[in-house]
């Protein structure tokens, strides 16, 4: 039954090996190839009366990837979970575990274990009891027991704890305990819903890459779901966006970031400013647009696959900006306004400047200097800048 | 700052000053205690005196009747304490209790058994078809749920008399259930249900089962759920889910229930006088023949503090599993 150290080696041997020229965020090998499918979605659809949750979603999730669905709350990503897991049956479409269909395979019978938000750690038990339980129901001999819930509990440095109850741990070591208890079955598929949501925000980011190192070393497959951007970005080898029950994209972290495909991915993860325009020109090696927010036009350095004239939106990263006193001479993308207000928060300062005709937008710079002076201060007129390859066209 | 706007302004300053001062702690306490008012003790004093007057008084005296012998006279036994020759006297009979337990035919014995079985196996079938209803109730939509508390509560609404009086007509030999059986051919003979142990059961477990679904909702209404998905996740089958996460999650309630019922059945009277063989004594009827058949109200009064002590056993007990419950949060 020990087979743990063989999928660690197989599947998580490939995700853990950061090449070299590997970008953080980014695969050298994208995502799939070569490795095998454990979950596959077809056009999966739940209906709540009228109202589509979950809206013909297809899926694939490799082994040994950590998965994230994100979306904001309302969007479908839990009961895309719920499904996964077997609380809530499909009104259409297919589940497929490592090739066969488990639409309806009840949940006690799924080889896949979920470490709910709340932990659902059951309080009347101790914490080798709650890691036993999913044991005891296969009818494993309780000298294997013994040796599994120890085994577990070292995984995630709770040996100490064994015989506490829940309501004697710290929401920190609850959580502990629960990814001890979803992992103890080996499952195919390990589900994880909101898993830092009853954390605050120091533990929170602390716990995300510790989970991410403890999933690793296991080596399961890893389906979480979060609406905490950063969260899916820090853990996730690939998300889903999601939105109103359907996928907006699909992709690796840097992907998702730096190559939106549409308006609501853009504006989803990260922040960004957004101008509507329209395309003037567009050859193959230089694209020309006009915004009404600016008088200068913006040039792209690659075509766009548009008819002229016709409408898009140019998305900008804040910290793609740069700021300057003086016209940017180097640079042919640049618009001109007035520093309206300035966010200092710690790590970066974000200047939202007015543009002339009244358009406001959101630039960063990084608090290098501690005692750097001559930065741009309130009501100075300044100049952004940016290259080319930093704008994002996007047509829907 | 002018003084006596209110007393949590003082207080607040006395705190500021505490800051700066430590040494002034104590005597802050000391204040705080002094500004625990008699209106204050009077509000935790009626409690009290509540139980002493109602619960502990009416027990006492219980009690030191069950410690005399019956006398003729008004009232009927002979007083505990008597002065004579300038000495004070103080018997305490205790033939009573003796008697209770060393009676020839073991009367006093069997009929606490019996009361106990009855008991017992009342509360268990409403143990077992209150928890369903519960879970019914727990678990529809607030319209319906209004409908079906209307219809558990109602019947107590009609005096607890006349409904027992309505199964009597139920039960008897040409009652309606006999009746319909012998319409759709089921028997041939009329069933002897009224006057046997049977009946008394349908009686008890008819008149208590809203004691049992009240508490048992409430605790239902408080499960997680999650907990029950958590163990069908971890692989547990629907009959060993309900077993090991649901009961023990409902374990007040199972507890209360079982109470608010096992302590009224065990004394029960009217059920088994009206519904019951004439066979089948229980307790109860032994406090009334004691009582008001033979007068001897030493007797019953020991029958009666023996009764309590049974029930003492339970009650210790479901404190017991309540103050842990309560540690658990």
């Amino acid at each position: 039954m020990d087979v743990m150290p063989e999928t660690a080696a197989a599947a998580g041997g490939v995700k853990n090996v950061r090449r070299p020229g590997e970008l953080p965020g980014q695969k050298a090998s994208p995502a799939g190839q070569g490795r095998n499918p454990i979950l596959q979605i077809k056009s999966l659809t739940k209906e709540f009366g009228n109202f589509t949750a979950v809206d013909k979603v297809d899926l694939t999730v490799y082994e040994g990837e950590i998965f994230a669905l994100l979306g904001s709350s309302g969007c479908g990503k839990s009961t895309l979970l719920r499904m996964l897991a077997g609380f809530e049956q499909p009104t259409s479409g297919s589940i497929m575990l490592d090739g066969q269909n488990i639409n309806d395979l009840p949940p006690y019978k799924r080889t896949i274990n979920m470490m709910f938000q709340s932990y659902a750690l059951f309080p009347t038990m101790t914490v080798r009891q709650n890691i036993a339980f999913g044991l005891k129901q296969e009818g494993m001999p309780r000298a294997r027991i013994e040796e599994r819930v120890a085994k577990m509990l070292k995984l995630v440095h709770m040996e100490d704890y064994i015989d506490r109850k829940p309501f004697q741990l710290s929401g920190g070591q609850r959580q502990r305990v629960a990814l001890a208890r979803s992992l103890a079955k080996e499952p195919r598929l390990l589900l994880l819903d909101e898993p830092m949501g009853a954390l605050d925000k120091k533990l929170r980011e602390q716990m995300r890459l510790e989970l991410v190192d403890i999933i690793n070393s296991v080596g399961v497959t890893c389906l979480m779901v979060t609406h905490d951007q950063e969260e899916a970005m820090t853990m996730a080898d690939r998300i889903a966006i999601m939105d109103r029950g359907e996928f907006v994209q699909i992709g690796g972290p840097r992907e998702i970031y730096e190559n939106p495909n549409c308006r609501f991915s853009a504006e989803f993860i990260g922040s960004v400013n957004i101008f509507d325009c329209k395309l003037v020109s567009s050859n193959a090696t230089q694209s020309l647009i006009e915004t009404g927010d600016f008088e200068r036009r913006i040039e792209l350095s690659h075509d766009l696959d548009l008819a002229d004239g016709m409408p898009l939106s140019i998305a900008l990263r804040p910290e793609k900006i740069y700021i300057s006193s003086q016209i940017p001479e180097e640079q042919t993308n640049w618009c001109e306004g007035i520093v309206e207000n300035i966010a200092y928060l710690g790590d970066i300062s974000t200047y939202y400047v007015r543009l002339s005709r009244g358009r406001t937008v959101a630039a960063t710079l990084p608090n290098v200097d501690r005692f750097k002076t001559g930065l741009p201060t309130w009501d100075d007129h300044v100049y952004l800048s940016w290259d080319p390859e930093s704008c994002i066209a996007l047509t829907i | 700052m002018p003084t006596g706007i209110a007393g949590s302004s003082a207080l607040l300053r006395r705190r500021r000053l505490a800051r700066f001062a430590p040494k002034r702690r104590k005597k802050e306490i000391k204040v705080l205690v002094q500004e625990t008012t008699w209106r204050d003790w009077a509000l935790v004093a009626l409690p009290y005196l509540w139980m002493l007057l109602f619960f502990l008084m009416p027990f006492l005296i219980i009690f030191k009747i069950s410690m005399s012998v019956t006398e003729i006279a008004i009232p009927p036994y002979s007083p505990i304490v008597t002065f004579k020759e300038g000495a004070m006297q103080i018997i305490l009979h205790l033939e009573n209790y003796t008697s209770i337990f060393t009676d020839e035919d073991g009367t006093y014995l069997k009929s606490y058994l019996k009361s106990l079985q009855v008991a017992f196996f009342s509360t268990l079938l409403c143990l077992l078809i209150g928890y369903p209803i519960a879970w019914a109730l727990a678990n529809c939509k607030t319209a319906t749920r209004n409908v079906l508390f209307m219809l558990i509560i109602m019947p107590s609404w009609t005096s607890f008399v006349v409904r027992i009086y309505a199964w009597m007509t139920l039960l008897k030999r040409d009652g309606l259930i006999n009746d319909i059986l012998m319409v759709l051919g089921i028997i041939d003979e009329p069933l002897h249900m009224l006057q046997t142990d049977f009946a008394v059961y349908v009686g008890i477990v008819y008149c208590y089962l809203p004691y049992m679904v009240l508490p048992l909702f409430t605790a239902l209404m408080k499960v997680d759920y999650t907990l029950i998905e958590a163990a069908y996740d971890l692989g547990c089958r629907p009959v060993r889910t309900f077993f090991s996460v649901l009961v023990p999650q409902t374990r007040s309630g199972i507890m209360a229930g079982s109470m608010l019922v096992f302590i009224p059945a065990l004394g029960e009277y009217v059920i088994p006088e009206l519904l019951g063989g004439k066979g089948s004594i229980l307790i109860g009827r032994i406090l009334w023949q004691e009582f008001f058949n033979n007068r001897d109200w030493p007797l019953a009064s020991a029958v009666a503090i023996v009764m309590l002590t049974i029930l003492a056993i339970p009650i210790v007990y479901f404190l017991k599993s309540q103050r842990k419950a309560r540690e658990r949060v």
